[in-house]
């Protein structure tokens, strides 16, 4: 018994021992296969699993005004989304009370907060998909109240969305983004290499919970988010100038209107305004032609404002003097066209000065006839005419300035009063900041330049200067200029309390068809103050239908921009009077 | 004999050693990863409070922006009477002359109701209604100008 009690023990040792060889055995070629065969399948398979891999988006940068205010910036939208499959009651705790909340009762709190019709959220909440869209782009106010109902089966995407948070203030200049970031007018296009940053890459591990594993995180690509355009504009200025406008047009009937200020003695524009005007946060409502820059992309007939560079041109060329005299009858015949003044008279003596303070055509024909055309025309494109300002706003007009060989008799003698033709607002205030300026134009610009985070500023390129006419000859078209204000009917609506101003009217006509139609482009261009000019401006009103005279329609909405520019900018008031010129001899 | 029992009696002092020198490294290394996890998700908390904070500084953000859009300031400052002074007056500190003509401000200086539209003017609630804009909008708006009237058909010209 006891031999064979040691031999089956010994047996069942040797069973149990090569039961564990085996196993042992078995394990460790299992061991090798996963530690070695197929160590970097596996390897690679569970790093799928934890590893993640996400985009880090640049966020796009801001539009700010001269003195910083925030014109455009990037926000976050965010889209509510519910995966139906697992709808659900919720389990809430109400006053330290559990209690089931039925899917109805979620679905009105959600119908609530998103503004939606409990009819049309309800059945999106059914069905077996794990995703449906319930609102797109609620803001973040919005979001978080969502986020506060702790509701299991929602979840959100967020977005980066564009704000503009002055509305339609430089509407025209800023343009605008669509809903998916992609810039499609003005500046936001323009300037989108300086706006638009870079987006950046990183990876990480996260655990069976979602929760992200400390130190796994790669940066493989470094984010480089956008810079802040910054513009010469004040929005200030620039909303109380399109508040002016929209009063006028409102109260004329007219097409729109458009107003460009210009620091005379830097070139940058302080405002570009027009009205109606774009609201860049919905586009949309805005019919296609209110979405530009009329300021820059349109060209119109000036009219009488263009006598004052046909004086500038006839004193620089020695062809006149301010006092030179001109017997001016109320028309004139010019090969087989009679030119006429806008009101009738018999000849008039008149000097230069009284020829630009009665706005005469047929003075000022008698002025400058013996300029040559040849002369006048360049005297024309140094004063920025037919081409483009040099602003470099896209899809601005260089407005028409045909060469003088194409002029035919009448053509040039029309050209000297503003007709044959087109100039943009932006040309006309910049050739009245020339004038302001003594005789040197400096491209206007409407972009300080490229801001970075630190407040580093890449600034854009200086304005190029070009002495158009000499300060002697700038100054007599000045001091004449002042006259018109001083004493001309219109004129005297333009003045500003306590400065000296100068400028120009101008009524002109509107081509209709293949002659003028019954409507006008009336204006008003000048500069002050005089004794120390600051500020060149144009006031543009186009197709007024409510006026008693259209040369007026522009001086009201020039007087209250104006005031307004010198008052912000507490320029001093004017000191002295105007010269001593005479109008008539 | 005697070496022999010497060498037994000092290794097992050092192999206690390192014994309890591995037990507790290993403690250790248990308590750091305990630690560890626990401050991942401190962490993870950390971040979510962090986003949440972002969300409330945007919202509040937007309400300043809101509030300090020009259209705001304009209504409150015509709810509150403002009007804008038409006639400054200065003086010149080096010879104290006073400059301009000191004169009762009017109200009829300021129109009476914004005229600049702004779909995004609300505190309460900054919603931004925007619509996807046509494709056609890629390309810049083209603003047709005038073209200037051939001189051969201008009439009488009432320009000034």
């Amino acid at each position: 018994m006891s031999q064979s009690g040691t031999s089956g023990a010994s047996r069942r040792l040797r069973i149990l021992l090569t039961v564990a060889t085996v196993l042992i055995v078995v394990f460790i070629i299992r061991l090798v296969d996963f530690q070695i065969v197929r160590a970097e399948a596996i390897s690679e398979l569970s790093y799928e699993n934890r590893a993640v891999s996400r985009t880090i988006e640049a966020v796009r940068g801001d539009i700010l005004d001269a003195k910083g205010n925030v014109l455009a910036t990037s926000v976050y939208r965010y889209d509510i989304n519910a995966a139906p499959a697992n709808v659900k009651p919720v389990q809430r705790v109400v006053d330290g009370v559990s209690q089931l909340t039925s899917v109805e009762s979620i679905a009105n709190d959600l119908a609530v907060i998103l503004q939606e019709d409990i009819s049309v959220l309800l059945p999106k909440l059914t069905g077996t998909s794990n995703y449906v869209n319930l609102k797109k782009r609620v803001d973040a106010d919005t979001h978080q109240r969502i986020l506060d109902l702790e509701i299991p089966w929602i979840f959100s995407d967020a977005h980066q969305n564009r704000l503009y948070p002055n509305g339609a203030v430089a509407g025209n200049l800023i343009g605008f983004v669509d809903v998916d970031g992609l810039a499609l007018a003005g500046i936001e296009r323009q300037y989108n290499s300086c706006l638009a940053g870079v987006d950046g890459k990183e990876s990480f591990e996260k655990g069976v919970d979602g929760v992200r594993i400390p130190s796994t995180a790669v940066v493989t690509q470094e984010v480089q988010h956008g810079r802040d355009v910054v513009l010469t504009i004040d929005s200030g200025l620039q909303y109380q100038a399109q508040q002016v406008l929209a009063g006028e047009v409102e109260k004329l009937n007219a097409d729109w209107a458009a107003a460009v200020v210009i620091e005379v003695k830097t070139g940058r524009i302080v405002l570009a305004a027009e009205a109606p005007s774009v609201d860049p946060n919905d586009p949309g409502k805005s019919p296609e032609l209110e979405r530009g820059a009329r300021v820059f992309q349109f060209a119109y007939e000036p009219g009488s404002t263009m006598k004052a560079i046909t004086a500038a041109t006839a004193i620089d060329t020695g062809f006149a003097t301010v006092n030179t005299q001109v017997t001016a009858p109320s028309s004139l015949k010019v090969f087989d066209h009679v030119i006429n003044d806008s009101f009738a008279h018999e000849p008039q003596r008149w000097t230069l000065s009284g020829v630009l303070r009665f706005s005469s055509n047929v003075g000022t024909i008698k002025i400058a006839e013996n300029i040559p055309a040849e002369t006048r025309h360049a005297y024309m494109e140094a004063f920025g005419f037919g081409a483009p300002s040099g602003v470099g706003f896209e899809g601005e007009t260089s407005g028409v300035l045909n060469p003088y060989q194409e002029w035919d008799g009448v053509t040039n003698f029309t050209t000297m009063f503003g007709q044959a033709l087109s100039v943009s607002p932006v040309q006309m205030t910049s050739a009245y900041q020339t004038i302001a300026n003594e005789g040197v134009r400096l491209s206007p610009s409407l972009i300080a330049g490229c801001q970075d985070d630190m407040g580093n500023l890449e600034a854009t390129s200086p304005p190029s200067q070009t002495q158009v006419v000499s300060a002697a000859t700038a100054n007599d078209v000045m001091h004449m200029l002042e006259k018109v204000v001083e004493q001309g009917g219109i004129g005297k609506a333009t003045a500003v309390s306590g400065y000296r101003s100068a400028g120009k009217t101008g009524t002109a006509e509107i081509k209709e068809g293949s002659g003028y139609g019954d409507y006008y482009a009336a204006s008003f261009f000048g500069m002050a103050p005089v004794d120390n000019p600051q500020y060149a401006m144009g006031v543009i009103i186009y197709k007024p239908k409510r006026v008693w005279t259209n040369s007026m329609a522009a001086a009201a909405g020039y007087q209250k921009i104006l005031s307004n520019v010198l008052l912000a900018n507490r320029v001093q008031p004017s000191t002295g009077v105007s010269a001593d010129l005479s109008n008539e001899w | 004999m005697k070496p022999v029992i010497r060498r037994t009696r000092a290794s097992s002092p050092v192999v206690m050693i390192l014994v309890l020198g591995f037990l507790g490294i290993s403690l250790l290394h248990l308590l750091l990863t305990i630690a560890t996890s626990q401050s991942v998700y401190e962490l993870s908390d950390l971040k979510k409070e962090k986003r949440e904070l972002e969300t409330t500084s945007q919202i509040i953000a937007e309400q300043v922006l809101s509030l300090s859009s020009n259209q705001n300031l304009y209504s409150t400052a015509s709810r509150l009477g403002m009007v804008v002074n038409t006639n400054p007056v200065f003086l010149r500190l080096n010879d104290q002359a006073i400059l301009g003509e000191p004169r009762p401000a009017s109200g009829s200086s300021i129109q009476s109701t914004n005229l600049v539209a702004n779909s995004v003017m609300i505190v309460e609630s900054t919603q931004n209604n925007q619509e996807t804009v046509p494709a056609s909008l890629s390309e810049p708006t083209l603003i047709p100008s005038e073209s200037p009237v051939s001189a051969s058909i201008i009439p009488v010209s009432p320009t000034r």
